[in-house]
């Protein structure tokens, strides 16, 4: 690979032997990847629940990483603040507790900022169309490559805290224009896109995933979607299959045109999404039974916008005899909505915030009633019916649906 | 016997390779804890890799792959060597994240020509089958 001095000076050792170590993996893996140079990165977004070893090896001596990097949550339900409140056991909380200190020491002397979010164009770390990026989470990398339009390889945690640590990636695959052109076509027929709510936009995410792949995706004739619809549809084509970059034609940067997502070529496949393709993924995880043990929303994190409909919603009421209801997002998130006054309205029914991955629960044992999980994330509904073997049932239906699954009847709170 | 292929990670190593049909991932198909695959119905359901070579037609997804990777290493648990026929990019930061030889991209089906017991040697870009 071609170096500038820079990085010819961390791979030498020069600037510490942490950048050095880095500079190695990353000059290994992209001459696998026959890379010919490094792209300088805009930022990157890491995953808190490295090896230790690893993570003391990587920032040997590095006092600041080497471009803006944002901390995703850790691969767990586990929030290192509220797991009282949500009901994880005592017991793995003393095992998790001490090896988050030892990680957060380190991203205090290496300045990560930790952000433990799935979402972290929302907390500071804005990435712009073009821009290189290393970001870990598929469903954020699929975001990120597809809304924002900036650039990232669906790169795995080891080159990704490289990348981190020396703002430097390998340039190949999907940072290059020839590879972000769309092979499979999604046109959706008979279906009025833009009422739909996430609990629909996830199944048919859910639905062209498993059909596209790890092939690159446009959405064709969507006349417009808000951040929060597109972060419900989009994140599914990364959990059903590993679709890395999806375009919604005349909404994301690289999409102004039919043409232009597909770079002028026609596509390998096309696939035509109706209400009858919505009504079989629905199905998947349809309703079982009226009530649920515990509901879960924020896969992918809350917004401020979605945690407003709810606060609406819960006012004045409380959750049954119980019942536990989880709210996924960014401690940022959760702390403007305090100011705004949603966070005590939704405490008050009962609710939890948690600044931390509540799809992956297994990590983060369920409290130890919970076996029924009503959600309004498809992707969520994935992560914790396969993560816990199906000794969980999750059902997926709309907001409303789900808050009442764990509520009180309304007229007796 | 001797297969060229394309090297990821060099390194020199002797060690009875373990054939694998079907795509690998070190997150769900390996326990880093004991370095024996957990393929249920396979034949090689239970077999130890670690300090083997390890021979796969291709990697599969899975991002945090590297780091269970990475884990098996650090308790010896890890592979001797991986050939892989069709490299893709978690496996190949995989045999990179524990620093032991991969080559890819071999001038035969290396999943046809090899077989589990063999004992193979990897020197530069070339496996040489013992006896050879």
């Amino acid at each position: 690979m071609k170096l500038d001095q820079t990085e010819k000076d961390m791979l030498a050792g020069r600037q510490g032997p942490g950048k050095q170590r880095c500079m190695e993996i990353l000059v290994k893996f992209g001459e696998a990847m026959g890379a010919e140079k490094m792209a300088p990165l805009f930022s990157a977004h890491t995953m808190p629940k490295e090896p230790l070893s690893l993570l003391s090896e990587l920032t040997e001596g590095v006092d600041e990483p080497g471009v803006f990097t944002t901390l995703h949550p850790t691969m767990s339900a586990f929030c290192m603040r509220n797991w009282r409140e949500m009901g994880i056991p005592q017991e793995f909380a003393e095992k998790e507790l001490p090896l988050h200190r030892q990680r957060q020491e380190v991203y205090e002397r290496a300045g990560f900022f930790q952000t433990y979010t799935c979402l972290p164009m929302l907390a500071g770390n804005l990435a712009r169309a073009g821009d290189y990026v290393s970001w870990i989470g598929t469903g954020l990398q699929l975001l990120t490559n597809s809304v924002l339009g900036a650039r990232t390889n669906r790169d795995g945690t080891v080159v990704n805290l490289a990348a981190a640590i020396v703002g430097r990636t390998p340039y190949y695959g999907l940072l290059q224009d020839a590879n972000r052109k769309a092979q499979v076509l999604v046109q959706l027929n008979n279906l009025d896109v833009p009422s739909l709510g996430p609990a629909d936009l996830g199944a048919i995410g859910y639905w062209v995933g498993s059909r596209a792949q790890s092939f690159n995706v446009a959405f064709d004739n969507i006349p417009d979607l808000s951040f929060d619809q597109l972060r419900y549809l989009l994140p599914p084509l990364s959990v059903s299959g590993s679709v890395p970059l999806c375009h919604v034609v005349g909404l994301t940067p690289e999409a102004p045109s039919l043409e232009a997502a597909l770079g002028g070529a026609s596509p390998e496949l096309v696939l035509s999404v109706g209400p009858d393709q919505l009504a079989e993924a629905r199905d998947m995880y349809s309703r079982q039974a009226p009530e649920a043990d515990l509901a879960v929303f924020g896969c992918s994190h809350c917004t401020i916008s979605e945690i407003k409909l709810m606060a609406a919603y819960l006012k004045g009421r409380r959750l049954a005899p119980g019942k536990r209801l989880w709210v996924g997002t960014g401690f940022q998130t959760s702390e403007l909505a305090r100011q705004m006054g949603y966070a005590q309205t939704i405490e008050q029914a009962g609710g939890v915030f948690a600044s931390a991955c509540v799809a992956t629960i297994p990590e983060a044992p369920l409290p130890g009633e919970s076996r029924v999980v009503s959600t309004n994330s498809f992707k969520a509904a994935h992560y914790i019916t396969h993560l816990s073997k199906g000794k969980v049932k999750v059902w997926v239906e709309e907001m409303p649906a789900v808050l009442e699954s764990v509520l009180e009847p309304a007229g007796r709170a | 016997m001797v297969l060229s292929g394309r090297i990821i990670n060099p390194g020199e190593v002797t060690a009875e390779a373990v054939v694998l049909s079907e795509p690998f991932s070190f997150i769900g198909d390996f326990d880093p804890t004991t370095g024996y695959l957990n393929l249920p119905g396979a034949e090689q359901a239970e077999v130890e890799v670690a300090g083997k070579v390890l021979v796969i037609p291709t990697g599969k997804g899975g991002t945090i792959a590297p780091w269970i990777a990475y884990e098996a290493a650090q308790r010896g648990k890890a592979p001797a060597a991986i050939l892989c026929q069709h490299p893709e990019p978690i496996t190949c930061e995989a045999a990179i994240a524990m620093d032991i030889p991969m080559l890819v991209s071999f001038d035969q089906e290396i999943c046809k020509v090899l077989s589990s017991g063999q004992v193979v040697s990897i020197a530069g870009g070339q496996v040489t089958t013992n006896g050879d």
